[in-house]
């Protein structure tokens, strides 16, 4: 059994302040570095330079937190001043809570649920009622638009997300992100669930709201999609839990398909986090790639194509695990 | 099948569109790191006018003749030029050039009699109000006007005189050939039209 | 073809609303604004409105002699200026009976193709970033930046060329133009490969292109869609074909054409021209003679004899006309300017009808206009 963090600390608020402490650090700078790779790589691919302030550019980041920070915060007119004003912190609580959830080894981890998976894929529908919040609430048709994009297109791509989630789940025969990373011995979901992982990493593309299913944001379309009226520290919380979502479907990703920290020679921590930058690559790969898809064209996707090929997976995987 | 077949078809474009971009990832970067590394302007480049120096009177040669001005569509040239003392040459006194109105159309340097506008190759320049952009074209030459002046005005002495040596003796030399030939008027229009020539050439020079 | 949606009609009865598009917007290409009627993402219908780059060019010319207008054709559709500028060269030349020298005529024909190579990179470029794809942008951006190079060691300008000159052009080419050129052309070919292995046959691009904003052919009568979008519904039609200007009629090319008239093929048809175009380029390198590059006799007084004169060029986006009513004076006494863009656009309505919003930004993408060239 892993160690609780619980058990590190006597007092059990100090473990809370210590884990939203560690939690939010990480992901400051992991939203920072991010952003930075995103930005080199798509230089990279594009044949350019990228940021070059400081070493690498490193440097750049920070500037641009600092402008960030600095920037007015402009409330427009007739906004519903709640919604508007909740959507941004409410966008970035349920990464933070999921973050908590991940084995990171064999021995870390915050706190082993029993039923982790149920857990994150309930926390991370907030995320799309914050979307929807943002969108209502700033008065703005853009906005709007884009927020009941966001919410069909998150509703559709949960299902086949979900149903990807399913043979994992009755393979490994346990809801704990523990159990299913620790049932992977030798072979990684991966290889035995190729479909399913396929369809996982489209699904968690499109729950990202990340090209080419961008469409919420689609700023050739929507100006900004649903974080059009936002500016500041507002519109970085945003940007920061674009990032940060990331982090939470694919450490899930390498979780479920990658067999979390298992790897050889290398210590548990190291593995984990080389799987979900490599899965974070491959998505910024896709964003630089593609064309954006048109929005009924993803519909059609999520439940033409991705529904009934999970499905079918489902089947397959519950005859097979049934005969063996 | 044909659904299947979609898929996998559509499927094998994304992973050839994503070799391209992987194989465009390991090429080098083609842009320049522009403040750092500054660009060379290529030889056509079209600026702001300057006035070239001529080698022959080094110096620059606007006669303050208001071609361009006049042929200026955007009417952001201001010329003024006068006679020096003693000096059949106008040399200009006020050339500006208001750079924020210039549309690079290079007629000016098509009209310029005595060639001598051209491009600068500054390509870089910025300025906090319109104001800035007014070049006084001039600028450079104003402190060495003087002696220019008085070196031209030299010239042009020199050239009078030789010109006058050289009429004189073209009018020898016609009236000998007056003496010679029967019929005038072909011959005196043969010749008079190099002598205005060369008073065309000594101007420009 | 399923991608028209039945237009509401009773569209009073249900919630629609009207969204502003432009005149600031990612991509209106500049400052067109289109008043969508909506009903959900369902387009009812579309009013383009236009003027906000509007720069009185016309009004200009009657301000100033012919020589003086020389700048403005240029900037009346900047990224194709060239074709543009010397269109408008070519027109007083016709007017006024001026020879222009063999070598002038071959200038041109490069310097006119390679701009349209590079309207086409642009376009090509912009339209996929409407479609959400960022990266053929800068790859398409790569080529053009070689030939914007090329040209600007001879033009002097990267954008608004003001290289032609009545009689011929103001600079002669050297061989290094001539050999960068031609070298530009062998590498230009290969890159083909690149755009249809990432753009053209990628299953996003092709879903969000065929089928969408299909050309109906009563749009040619009723607006005069000239250009690529006319050749995407099957006319081969091009002026440099149809009533050959310079010396277009030497050259071997053909007029790519398409049938379907949707944003799919008006892509092909671009990326034909552009081959074309490079096979125009070929020639016109291979041919061009010595001499001079400028006629050495042009009036000084360019005053065409009283009258109408008309003359087209085959810009990038189509059909360019310039119509001049002359009262014998330095001066147009009126020059009006047909831009292709203006008519391509003026199908708007017509096109988006029933589309969806994300239709609507592939169409104006598709159709590659000008927004200024349209405002003139």
């Amino acid at each position: 059994m892993p160690s609780n963090i619980l058990h590190f600390f006597d007092n059990f608020w100090l473990a809370i302040g210590a884990t939203i402490a560690i939690v939010m650090a990480y992901l400051s700078v992991n939203a920072i570095m991010l952003i930075w790779l995103e930005r080199k790589l798509a230089a990279r691919i594009q044949r350019r330079i990228g940021p070059t302030r400081g070493p690498f550019g490193l440097v750049q980041q920070i500037f641009d937190m600092v402008k960030l920070f600095s920037k007015e915060l402009i409330t427009p007119d007739h906004v519903n001043r709640v919604l508007y004003l909740i959507a941004p912190v409410m966008i970035f609580a349920p990464v933070m809570a999921l973050c908590t959830l991940f084995p990171i080894s064999a021995t870390w981890v915050f706190h082993d649920y029993s039923v982790a998976v149920v857990l994150l894929l309930a926390i991370s529908g907030v995320n799309i009622l914050a979307i929807f919040f943002a969108g209502w609430g700033s008065n703005n048709k853009y906005a709007l638009l884009g927020a009941v994009r966001a919410v069909a297109q998150n509703i559709s791509y949960e299902i086949p997300l979900i149903l990807s989630i399913i043979p994992i789940v009755m393979m490994a025969n346990s809801l704990s992100l523990y159990g299913i990373a620790d049932a992977q011995t030798g072979v990684p979901y991966v290889l035995l669930q190729p479909i399913a992982a396929i369809i996982f990493i489209i699904s968690a593309t499109a729950e990202t709201n990340r090209a080419p299913f961008d469409i919420p944001e689609a700023e050739s379309e929507l100006v900004a999609g649903f974080h059009t009226e936002y500016s500041g520290m507002r519109f970085g919380m945003f940007f920061f839990a674009e990032y940060s979502n990331m982090i939470i479907v694919c450490g899930l990703a390498t979780v479920l398909f990658l067999g979390g920290w298992k790897g050889p020679y290398l210590p548990g921590p190291v593995w984990f986090f080389i799987k979900v930058y490599a899965l974070i690559i491959l998505m910024m790969w896709f964003r630089w790639t593609f064309p954006r898809l048109r929005f009924d064209q993803l519909m059609k996707f999520a439940w033409m194509v991705l529904v009934p090929l999970a499905l079918i997976n489902l089947l397959i995987t519950t005859f097979v695990l049934k005969l063996i | 099948m044909a659904f299947v077949k979609d898929i996998l078809d559509g499927t094998k474009t994304l992973l050839t569109g994503m070799k391209v971009t992987l194989n465009n990832f390991r090429k080098p970067s083609i842009t320049s790191k522009y403040p750092i590394e500054k660009i060379e302007m290529s030889e056509a480049f079209r600026n702001v006018i300057v006035l070239i120096e001529k080698d022959d009177i080094q110096s620059h040669d606007c006669i303050g003749c208001k071609a361009c001005e006049r042929v200026c569509p955007s009417f952001c040239i201001d010329v003024d030029g006068e006679r020096p003392e003693g000096m059949r040459r106008m040399r200009a006194t006020e050339f500006k050039v208001d750079f924020a109105l210039c549309s690079d159309c290079g007629l000016c340097l098509d009209v310029c009699p005595t060639d001598t506008l051209g491009y600068s190759k500054i390509h870089d320049e910025t300025g906090y109000n319109r104001s800035d952009f007014v070049y006084d074209l001039l600028d450079p030459w104003r402190d060495a006007e003087g002696p220019t002046v008085e070196r031209l005005r030299k010239l042009e002495e020199e050239q009078a005189a030789a010109k006058k040596a050289r009429t004189v003796k073209k009018a020898a030399a016609k009236k000998a050939a007056a003496k010679k030939a029967e019929t005038e008027t072909s011959k005196e229009t043969t010749e008079e039209t190099p002598t205005n020539k060369n008073d065309a050439e000594n101007n420009d020079a | 073809m399923a991608s028209r949606f039945d237009v509401v009609q009773d569209a009073e009865s249900r919630d629609t609303y009207y969204l502003n598009m432009g005149p600031q917007h990612p991509s209106t290409h500049g400052v067109l604004r289109l008043k969508l009627h909506l009903d959900g993402e369902t387009i009812l219908s579309v009013d383009p409105v236009i003027g906000y780059g509007h720069r009185a060019h016309e009004k200009m010319a009657e301000n100033r002699d012919y020589l003086q207008f020389l700048p403005n054709p240029s900037r009346v559709d900047y990224i194709s200026g060239m074709i543009y500028n010397i269109g408008y060269c070519q027109a007083i030349e016709r007017a006024m009976g001026i020879e222009v020298p063999e070598r002038a005529e071959y200038i041109r024909v490069i310097a006119n193709e390679l701009n349209r190579i590079s309207s086409h990179l642009l376009w090509l470029g912009t339209f996929l970033l409407d479609l959400g794809a960022f990266t053929p942008f800068l790859y398409a951006f790569d080529d053009r930046e070689k030939i914007l190079d090329i040209l600007d060691r001879v033009t002097g300008s990267r954008l608004t060329y003001c290289y032609g000159r009545f009689g011929g052009v103001t600079l002669d080419v050297d061989d290094l133009f001539l050999q960068q050129t031609a070298e530009f052309c062998t590498h230009f070919k290969t890159r083909f490969a690149l755009y249809e292995e990432l753009v053209i046959d990628n299953v996003i691009f092709q879903e969000r292109t065929v089928g969408v904003g299909v050309f109906e052919p009563d749009l040619i009568q009723k607006y005069g869609v000239s250009g690529p979008c006319l050749r995407a519904m099957g006319q081969a039609n091009d002026v440099r074909k149809d009533e050959p200007y310079g010396i277009y009629d030497r050259f071997d090319f053909d007029i790519p054409t398409q049938m379907a008239g949707d944003c799919f093929v008006r892509s092909l048809v671009r990326m034909d021209e552009m081959r074309q175009s490079v096979r125009i380029v070929e020639q016109a390198v291979k041919d061009i003679p010595d001499g001079p590059f400028i006629a050495p006799k042009v009036p000084k007084r360019i005053r065409p004899a009283e009258g109408e004169y008309h003359f087209c060029v085959e810009s990038a986006r189509g059909n360019f006309g310039i119509y001049i009513v002359s009262d014998g004076s330095d001066i147009p006494f009126r020059l009006k300017m047909r831009t292709p863009s203006f008519a391509n656009m003026a199908t708007m309505p017509d096109v988006m009808k029933g589309t969806l919003l994300s239709d609507a930004v592939a169409i104006l993408g598709s159709i590659d206009i000008v927004v200024p060239e349209i405002d003139r």
